[in-house]
């Protein structure tokens, strides 16, 4: 390092607060969540548990986020199956027109998520899937693989060519040098990817609105419509649960594979 | 019969040629250089023998079978990579191993093979290291452990001692070569550092442009060499150009442009007056003795003195062209002065004259 | 020769086949749909018209809509350029630890609920929210001051929603920028300010198109925090079309709209990358 001074104390303090400014909706909705009144102030008017514990015995929060979880595993797990060896291929030039096809995985990621929600129920309904899980969870599939496609190509180009010509003139077949060599270097950029596809399907709303039956919601889009029909701190509990699990799955992921380096 | 032949074999790229009707022989046991500049096509044949990349034409000969068609998994060729390609995420042992276990050996065998492959390269005892702990050197002996275990047929080297230190890739230099004499393996080693092709090699293949230009032993290329390029890619070269001259009853000379007039000792097949490239190596040069007939020596000053420490290079004008000529140092001429008055001569067979080419040498 | 074409086709087809079946053929389906006419309590009429397309030119309340959305897009943009650069010039120049907890804490919330963070910043800016709550009690106000269902909500919210996605588009721009070049710049005895406008800021102005396209483009395809700060009457392009498609039931309207802001989607990203292409682009 040079002995030029770093960025002054201003900086500091300016950078300082954008950060807090970037926590503050996140401590609010968790302070909402402890407090006895319906309304929010400062300092709150009373500490209370009550809200966590309507919303833990509600049994449509409950079944919305189950849904929730089993659909984000769901597309994640077809997005990183499907995407991996797509981006394989592509990274390989195994197809023609690879750069074209790598641009098409990733349209998703330009197209207004409201635009593929409208768009999915017109199909959807002229198809008869209207409301049908398998609909719900191709949507989802869809906008989780770009992300795999990403975080796969990018890994797999760090991945040194020759390690695999190596594998090759030792005697080992395409698959298998991809089995042992390849793969276990490119996991780490992969579980990056995923965690930001499950992410991505878990948030959904903009797609997932529209396609949903009357029986079945995601957790997003009830906490969604919830709030047109007005603030009550139930929602400040289920948020609050999920900027927990959010936080603690964040930890694990970075304490397993150090993912930060590929976001 | 030969143990790797290749014939004819082509390389074409749409806009260029990386190799052309690449024809090489290679005997049993004998460790042969594929030596060019960056660019000639060396890696590319290397790569085509390995199986990983596919001629245009032309076949490839193992131990007498067609291995064209084969891919690369199945030539049982050993390959060390010029950046190691060591396996970060598996220990020495299973690096080593690998080969070994694509061919169903398993268990004690497998232990006794891979402790006998890495004493080979002297790193027994490293078996638990990771490639990141170990120094670039070591590395390499892994490397070579490695493509040996499995007891391959050809072993193939890319340029593998270009990312050493000077002091490290003499010691293996003669360390390659003498595992390979241990061994006995067929070997071929591509490198642009011809000194390093010389100095290990049985016989050395000169390539430019994707063509064969020599193919003979050390002392061939060096003192008959065949074509213009490889008079001046091997050894030290100067490079000069003259028109050849075929006086009547004289041996043939060579008038350098702007330069004094030499002696060609072999100038076949180039015509009277016709133009040539000329290359007098530095180590050729000899400082003229004063009982030396006076037509052959030429008259010359010194322009610049360098000490190398094996030896003093000096840079001699003669007339309007200015030439690089050595001396031992601890001979006689090791201490000329700048500004000194000397005589220069050069014997007609270190004369080498070629037509000239468009052809350069890097 | 074909059989060396086979597995790329195998490996790439799944995937292929998904997104032409559940990607691309309904937006394509969308075309014609959005050239037919709506009758209301009728549904949609076999007539084909451009009316859907033409409206949004014509009529006054689309054209605020689209305008406002636009308005909306460039102003997040600005706000988080201006809150974003100092903090990401800051992370890039700081060591590694305190990179990571700062990478950390900015990354953090944009993983959570992009409901919650709306919810967050409705529990902030409503009438009885915590912000006019304190305002109320230290006594700066009398009565609360309305910060939600207008273009303020809106701003602050997204501004907040998408200023991380500006840092880490900002922060390796600033990073690639050689440490030898501002070295250097200092040597010719320029101030810091100096070396800053003339030097790091210029040459991050790549990162700076990318983090901005990126941000406007997310904004005026946002639909959820622009129905939660905004409600169901402050409305922007994305909250008309979920009208449309869900209330009103007009699905023509709502799927022109659609192929609108997609049309601006794709042109705002075209132009940034001839622009970025231009400019040698790294980003």
């Amino acid at each position: 390092m040079n002995d030029e001074k770093g960025p002054g104390p201003a900086l500091a303090a300016a950078a300082i607060g954008v950060i807090v400014f970037l926590q503050i909706p996140v401590l609010v909705v968790m302070l909402a969540a402890f407090s006895k009144t319906a309304y929010l102030t400062i300092p709150p008017k009373g500490l209370t548990l009550h809200w966590f514990e309507v919303v833990l015995h509600d049994a449509e929060y409950l079944s919305a986020a189950w849904t929730s979880l089993w659909l984000a595993a769901g597309a994640t797990a077809a997005a990183l199956l499907l995407g991996l060896i797509a981006a394989y291929a592509i990274h390989r030039r195994m197809v023609p027109a690879a750069a074209a096809l790598a641009s098409l995985m990733m349209a998703p990621l330009i197209l207004p998520s409201v635009v593929l929600g409208v768009a999915l129920l017109q199909y959807y309904t002229l198809t008869g899937m209207r409301g049908n899980s398998l609909g719900l969870w191709l949507a989802h599939v869809v906008i989780t693989v770009p992300y795999v496609v990403r975080a796969s190509l990018s890994s797999l180009s760090s991945v040194d060519e020759a390690l695999e010509d190596a594998a090759r003139v030792l005697g080992a077949d395409g698959f298998t040098s991809f089995r042992l060599i390849t793969f276990p270097l490119v996991k780490p950029g992969l579980v990056a990817g995923g965690l930001f596809a499950f992410i991505t399907s878990l948030d959904n709303v903009p797609v997932s609105v529209f396609l949903l039956s009357a029986s079945q919601t995601t957790l997003p889009v009830k906490i969604f419509t919830s709030v047109e029909q007005g603030v009550d701190p139930s929602v400040a509990a289920v948020s609050t649960l999920l900027i927990v699990a959010t936080g603690i799955v964040l930890l694990l992921a970075e304490r397993w594979t150090g993912f930060h380096k590929h976001v | 019969m030969p143990a790797l032949t290749l014939e004819r074999l082509e390389k074409r790229y749409p806009g260029h040629t990386a190799a052309a009707s690449v024809s090489l022989s290679i005997n049993d046991g004998e460790f042969v250089s594929l030596v060019g500049p960056s660019g000639c096509g060396k890696t590319t044949v290397l790569r085509m023998v390995a199986g990983l990349i596919q001629p245009t034409s032309g076949r490839i000969l193992i131990d007498g079978r067609d291995v064209t068609g084969l891919p690369a998994n199945q030539r049982k060729i050993g390959l060390v990579f010029q950046s190691y390609a060591l396996f970060p995420h598996m220990s020495v042992f299973d690096n080593v191993a690998f080969g070994l276990r694509r061919q169903g050996v398993e268990g004690r065998d497998l232990k006794q093979r891979v402790e006998e492959a890495l004493a080979g390269v002297r790193l027994s005892g490293y078996v638990d290291r990771l490639p990141r702990q170990l120094s670039g050197g070591q590395q390499q002996r892994v490397a070579v452990a490695r493509s040996i275990a499995p007891r391959p047929s050809i072993l193939l080297f890319d340029e593998p001692l270009s990312n050493l230190d000077a002091a490290l890739r003499d010691e293996m230099q003669i360390e390659l070569k003498r595992l390979q004499r241990g061994v006995g393996i067929t070997t071929l080693f591509v490198t642009h550092d011809q000194g390093e092709a010389m100095s290990m090699s049985d016989r050395v293949c000169v390539l430019a442009d994707g063509v064969v230009q020599q193919f003979g032993t050390p002392e061939e290329i060096y003192h008959r060499p065949a074509t213009g390029f490889v008079a001046g890619f091997i050894g030290r070269p100067n490079r000069l150009s003259g028109r050849l001259l075929r006086p009547a009853g004289q041996v043939a000379l060579v008038q350098i442009e702007n330069g004094p007039r030499l002696a060609v000792a072999a100038a076949e097949g180039i015509d009277d007056g016709a133009a040539v490239d000329v290359v007098v190596r530095q180590e050729d040069i000899r400082f003229a003795a004063s009982h030396d007939t006076p037509g052959h020596a030429i008259d010359g000053r010194i322009a610049l003195r360098s000490f190398i420490g094996s030896r003093v290079q000096y840079v001699v004008a003669l007339g309007g062209i200015e030439v690089i000529a050595e001396a031992p140092t601890n001979g006689l001429h090791a201490g000329l002065d700048v500004g000194m008055a000397v005589r220069i001569a050069v014997a007609p067979e270190h004369v080498y004259v070629n037509a000239a080419r468009a052809l350069e040498a890097a | 020769m074909n059989n060396r074409r086979l597995p790329g086709l195998l490996l790439v087809s799944p995937l292929l086949l998904v997104l032409l079946l559940v990607f691309v053929a309904p937006v394509l389906l969308m075309a014609p749909l959005s050239l037919h006419e709506y009758l209301p309590g009728t549904g949609v009429s076999q007539q084909w018209t451009l009316a859907n397309y033409t409206d949004i030119v014509t009529d006054e309340y689309f054209r605020e809509v689209v305008l406002r959305t636009l308005a909306l897009g460039f102003g997040v943009t600005a706000i988080c350029l201006v809150l974003g650069y100092p903090l990401a010039y800051y992370i890039a120049n700081a060591g590694p630890t305190m990179r990571l907890t700062l990478t950390m804490l900015v990354i953090f919330p944009m993983l959570l609920n992009l409901v919650v963070r709306s919810f967050g910043w409705i529990a902030l800016l409503a009438n009885r929210g915590l912000v006019n709550n304190l305002l109320i009690d230290v006594g700066l106000i009398e009565r609360p001051i309305k910060m939600m269902f207008n273009l303020f909500g809106l701003l602050v919210g997204m501004s907040h929603i998408f200023l991380p996605f500006m840092v880490l588009m900002l922060v390796p721009a600033i990073q690639a920028i050689p440490k030898d070049v501002q070295a250097a710049a200092y040597t010719l005895a320029a101030s810091r300010a100096r070396v800053f406008w003339s030097v790091t800021l210029p040459m991050s102005a790549p990162g700076i198109l990318s983090g901005s396209i990126l941000v406007f483009v997310l904004t005026i395809s946002a639909l959820v925090t622009p129905r939660m700060l905004g409600g169901p009457t402050y409305k922007v392009m994305a909250t008309l079309i979920y009208d449309d498609f869900l209330q009103t039931l007009d699905w023509p309207a709502g799927a022109a709209m659609s192929f609108v802001l997609t049309g601006l989607t794709l042109l705002v990203i075209g132009l940034s990358s001839r622009v970025l292409r231009r400019w040698g682009g790294t980003a």
